[in-house]
């Protein structure tokens, strides 16, 4: 079987490999957003997993315990909890990224407990003190899941598995690599089924798949370039390929992201230090989230630049000649950054379309017009 | 060498014909209904009649609206906001500002200096600010759609709707009438409401002169005085609001044929009286 | 021209004393024009994010932009400043009062003025803006937003705490050296923005005013478990003003020592906020809707009367160890006991931390029933409420409802419903007293 079939299988089955791996025994960490170290989970000798939520599915059961303002995400997945889809968890973690996923920690872990449960608070603000205190957060993180796992961190198997999740950025890197051409490589729906399928499994695995898929993807006969617009996509969380289908299928290319499902989550290796713990602070806290507060640089123009260059650059490198948020609705930090990236993309010239979206394949018809039309006006 | 554009919307179907100047030949407008590829195909029977033509006469068919995807003897198939542009920057040149308000949703278009699409918005996630929203109130009234414009006229101010939501509306419009509240200053209310709500929605684009207000909201002159009251200036709108995005879509036929690009295969008229 | 509905929306008080706010309300926008035209500093200020005593020892004077808002839905002039955010780009969905206050800064940009006739003569552009993250993230996200029509320094400062399940020996030292350098980080800012040094006796001076304002704001509360209740909960949607507004000063002290003797003579001499006070009512949780803040006498005329809450007087008098010398310190250390109040009580017996502080108030203050008010565009208040309530009704059985509507977007609010559940609930609190 092709690798691409073999994500494509992981894609529609997520939940089963780490199922599997539960049921032999394995501990399962099931995580939220990009905070979390996989590293320390995977050093400890468990197989971390990042929850995720189920478009398709409407949210019913969740509703009576949490209120509908709230992330359609995060109650996708809470609804998927107590509908019993992810008993396979052995541990629950959240990090403090935002105020929802943070509310929804204490009710989940009320509602539907795993044996192993936990909130690492993550520094909202960037500095010297913010490290400190996030290492200690990371330290204390570690200390109860030794407890859970009944075995102490070796320094030597968290810097292997530094080494180990950096490969894996690396060949994540390498794919993206592939959509820099024209027309890119690989679509934006086949590179989302290959994220999300590596959010299930261990990191060996999907290091493995990639490393194949890279092979293969070469290979593919070589296309002359289209014309269709090339688009980069901005937003949170895009699990499902339904959104990124309906661009492409309006006649446009997804060549680059900064989702937190995409390069947000993966980007940057960890520097290997002499105390792992650094280089896992520097990493995760350098992550470019709406959610952190850059400290601000200078007048205006400077501070958009030096808060939204890298997204600048990526257009570039990737000749994205526009962009499209995605913003699952509720989501606060990013509909307050939505407006300023906006206004430094125009500014130098590039068009954008901001969606506010639910999280459901039901309104992929209200959005197609949209797209279509925003297509129709970039050409 | 005419072209034809059809305009699948949520309640009608409409269809123009131009000559290779942009001329409109023909136009025609049906009920959409469920079954739209049948329709649209009856509605475009109908123009092309009129407009003494067959349908492989035609040198390029564009298809719009809501329904725009299940139309098999399209050549194209391009958004209304194009097509409403297009159609628009035809019959006033010094357009800079397109409302359309529907049945089903509501728009704003921003048009550049060469009259392309600049930016938009869309309300298309609820029926308040649209036609749908004066039809829910209309029936609750006991009046019809179409008099809504006149009956707002002879109001005497206007009676405030702080909700926007249509179903809170009809809840605030049945206490209003309860308390004794006059159908005109009602109805008034409503219409600022609309406009309230559209005129706002538009404020994202950035509104200059001229401003164009198509749709079938532009059949009410209660809506368009409000719309006014809240733009500071006159409005101006085409003659036949209803056909604009079909005439939009026909010009773009034209603007494709002009650049080379000719129809792809043979029309696939059989597919449809597969419905029948 | 409009035919408005003539409807009271503003609240009558059950103190005189409470009717004193109004002027300190004012004062607080007239006092930043004062200090704008004198070149005195300003600046954009969050509420609760313990940073008052600070920024007074720096003699900045606070705009609290989210006060701001609340002032104009209680005005009811609060549409033509969502509508201008929305307009701008920013999503219905967003908290109110970012949109107020976005709205606002827009307006005061595109004018080059304050937009005409603004409430109490509107906020002045400020000379720098103080985010923090204590409450909810648009807290300092909504400051770097607002750089797009303000382009003035800019600062967050972090407030943290642990979860209730953290061993707070384990994580305490760690929690509160972080929240010190956080409160360092804003005195260096100051420092530079004022180009004046802190003064550390001042900061400890206007720390002793800040204590002792909410010590006496805590009195007062405590007051108020006499039966009939001397002081009902609409009055402290407004003496909340000082505690939050003139933290540090020597006006709040003064504002809440007359209040106190105001309350003590009622709870003494058993003078009730109505005649006959049948039910007892504790607004659990959320913003009050300040749109209208009536429906707290509408509620007093089935003879229901909201005793006390658990919205802005957050936090009882803490006892910072007599070892904590240094003022920044201290202030570190009061965050942290103020935030772990109930993590012991939470440990041992719920796991929530409110739902132990809402059960302490069911039986302190006689309640007879709990009311919670969900806002639409506020997630920080709303998103856990009715988890709150699921889990408080797992100790008691008192009848509880949850009202919806947003703290300023009339939009969200409807008055027949409001109507229809409040009759509902008068009709619970009945049934069980015949029981």
């Amino acid at each position: 079987m092709s690798r691409m079939r073999q994500i494509e299988d992981i894609y529609n089955r997520r939940g089963e490999h780490a199922r599997k791996l539960h049921e032999a025994g394995e501990k399962v960490i099931g995580y939220f957003c990009c905070f979390v170290p996989d590293e320390i989970i995977t050093a400890l000798g468990m197989v971390p997993y990042r929850i995720q939520g189920s478009q398709s599915e409407p949210i019913d059961e969740a509703d009576v315990l949490l209120e509908p303002m709230a992330c359609p995400f995060a109650r996708s997945c809470f609804n998927m909890a107590l509908k019993g889809e992810y008993e396979f968890l052995d541990g629950f973690v959240v990090p403090h990224s935002c105020d929802t996923v943070e509310r929804l920690y204490h009710i989940w872990h009320t509602n539907k407990p795993s044996p192993f449960n936990h909130l690492i608070n993550v520094p909202h603000m960037l500095g010297p003190s913010s490290d400190e205190f996030f290492k200690n957060e990371l330290l204390y993180f570690t200390k109860r899941l030794e407890e859970f796992a009944g075995r102490k961190l070796e320094v030597e198997k968290l810097k292997e598995a530094i080494r180990l999740y950096n490969r894996r950025r690396a060949l994540l890197r390498e794919l993206y690599g592939l959509r820099r051409e024209s027309p890119p490589r690989i679509s934006g729906v086949e590179i989302t089924k290959t994220l999300v399928a590596g959010m299930g499994i261990p990191a060996a695995e999907h290091i493995d798949l990639i490393s194949g898929l890279i092979e293969e993807v070469k290979k593919r006969p070589v296309v002359p370039p289209d014309g269709l617009p090339r688009i980069f996509l901005w937003g949170n969380e895009i699990d499902d390929i339904s959104f990124i289908n309906l661009v492409e299928e309006c006649g446009a290319h997804v060549v680059m992201d900064d989702l937190c499902t995409g390069s947000r989550f993966f980007w940057q290796d960890v520097e290997e230090t002499e105390d792992p713990f650094d280089g896992l602070v520097r990493r995760y806290l350098d992550i470019h989230c709406p959610r952190t507060l850059k400290p601000q640089a200078g007048a205006r123009e400077e501070d958009l630049e030096n808060r939204f260059g890298y997204i600048h650059s990526f257009m570039k490198e990737w000749q994205a000649a526009a962009a499209i948020f995605y913003i699952v609705r509720y989501c606060d930090t990013c509909e307050l950054e939505g407006p300023d990236l906006k206004e430094y993309l125009n500014g130098l010239d590039l068009p954008v379309l901001m969606i506010e979206d639910d999280y459901s394949t039901s309104t992929m018809g209200q959005l197609r017009t949209r797209i279509q039309a925003f297509l129709e006006m970039i050409i | 060498m005419p072209f034809a554009g059809i305009d699948i919307g949520s309640t009608m179907t409409k269809v123009v014909i131009v000559d290779d100047e942009g001329k409109i030949l023909a136009s025609h407008i049906g009920p959409t209904g469920a079954e739209h590829r049948h329709l649209a195909l009856k509605v475009m029977d109908e123009t092309l009649k009129e407009a003494r033509l067959s349908l492989d006469e035609l040198d390029f068919i564009v298809a719009t609206g809501y329904g725009r995807i299940n139309v098999p003897f399209a050549d194209r198939q391009i958004t209304e906001i194009t097509c409403h542009a297009r159609g628009i920057r035809a019959l006033f040149p010094e357009a800079k500002i397109i409302i359309d308000i529907g049945g089903q949703d509501s728009k704003g278009i921003k048009l550049d200096a060469q009259g392309k699409v600049a930016n938009f918005v869309m309300n298309d996630k609820c029926a308040a600010g649209t036609g749908r929203f004066l039809e829910v109130i209309a029936e609750t009234l006991g009046i019809r759609l179409e008099d809504m414009g006149g009956i707002s006229l002879g109001a005497d101010g206007f009676v405030q709707i702080s909700n926007m939501c249509t179903v809170f509306a009809e809840h605030e419009v049945t206490s209003r009438l309860a308390e004794g509240a006059g159908v005109p200053e009602i109805v008034a209310g409503l219409h600022e409401a609309i406009a309230g709500r559209v005129v706002n929605m538009t404020r994202h684009l950035g509104i200059e002169k001229e401003v164009v207000v198509t749709g079938g909201g532009a059949k009410n002159i209660g809506l368009l005085k409000a719309i006014e009251g809240k733009v500071g200036f006159e409005v101006l709108t085409p003659p036949e609001p209803f056909i604009t995005g079909a005439l939009g879509a026909a010009l773009v036929g034209m603007d494709f044929y002009d650049r080379g690009v000719r129809p792809a295969k043979e029309r696939k008229k059989e597919d449809v009286t597969f419905f029948s | 021209m409009e035919q408005a509905r003539q409807e009271k929306t503003t609240a009558v008080k059950g103190t005189d004393t409470a009717r004193e706010i109004r002027g300190l309300v004012k004062n607080i926008y007239k006092s930043a024009h004062e200090a704008k035209a004198g070149g005195r500093k300003i600046a954009y200020f969050m509420v609760a994010s313990q940073y008052d005593e600070i920024v007074r020892a720096m003699d900045v004077v606070p705009l609290p932009t989210e006060n701001y808002a609340g002032l104009c839905a209680a005005k009811r002039d609060m549409d033509r400043f969502l509508l201008k955010a929305e307009a701008d780009g920013y999503s219905q969905v967003l908290c109110s009062y970012a949109r107020i206050g976005l709205g606002f800064d827009a307006m005061r940009q595109e004018l080059g003025q304050i937009p005409e006739a603004s409430p109490d003569g509107g906020m002045p552009a400020p000379d720098m803006m103080l985010g923090s993250s204590a409450v909810c993230d648009p807290r300092f996200k909504w400051y770097q937003a607002a750089r797009r029509y303000l382009d003035v320094p800019t600062f967050g400062m972090d407030v943290v705490f642990p979860p209730p399940q953290a061993d707070l020996n384990e994580v305490r030292d760690y929690y509160i050296r972080y929240q010190r350098d956080q409160f360092q980080g804003l005195v260096d800012f100051l420092e530079v923005q004022t180009g004046k040094k802190m003064d550390y006796e001042k900061l400890w001076e206007c720390i002793r005013l800040g204590d002792k304002a909410w010590q006496l704001w805590y009195d007062i509360d405590r007051l108020r478990v006499a039966i009939p209740c001397p002081m009902p909960s609409q009055d402290h949607f407004s003496i909340m003003v000082p505690g939050h507004y003139y933290a540090g000063t020597q006006v709040a002290v003064d504002f809440y020592q007359k209040l106190y003797d105001e309350v003590k003579y009622k709870a003494d001499n058993k003078i009730g906020v109505v005649a006959d006070e049948k039910y007892r009512i504790l607004y659990g949780g959320g913003l009050p809707p300040w749109h209208t803040l009536w429906i707290f006498n509408y509620f007093e005329s089935f003879g229901a009367v909201f005793v006390i809450e658990n919205v802005y007087r957050g936090f009882d008098p803490v006892e910072v160890p007599s070892h904590v010398q240094d003022p920044i310190d201290y202030l570190a250390w009061r965050a942290f006991l103020r935030y772990t109040a109930y993590h012991d009580k939470a440990r041992a017996n719920s796991g929530i931390p409110t739902v132990e502080k809402l059960l302490e108030m069911i039986e302190d203050y006689n309640i007879d029933g709990v009311v919670f008010h969900a806002c639409r565009s506020c997630r920080a208040t709303t998103i856990g409420q009715v988890h709150m309530k699921n889990e408080l009704g797992k100790y008691s059985d008192l009848p509880m409802i949850q009202l919806v509507s947003d703290m300023v977007d009339l939009r969200d609010y409807s008055e027949a419903q409001w109507k229809a559940q409040i009759g509902a609930f008068i009709e619970a609190l009945q049934a069980r007293e015949r029981d």
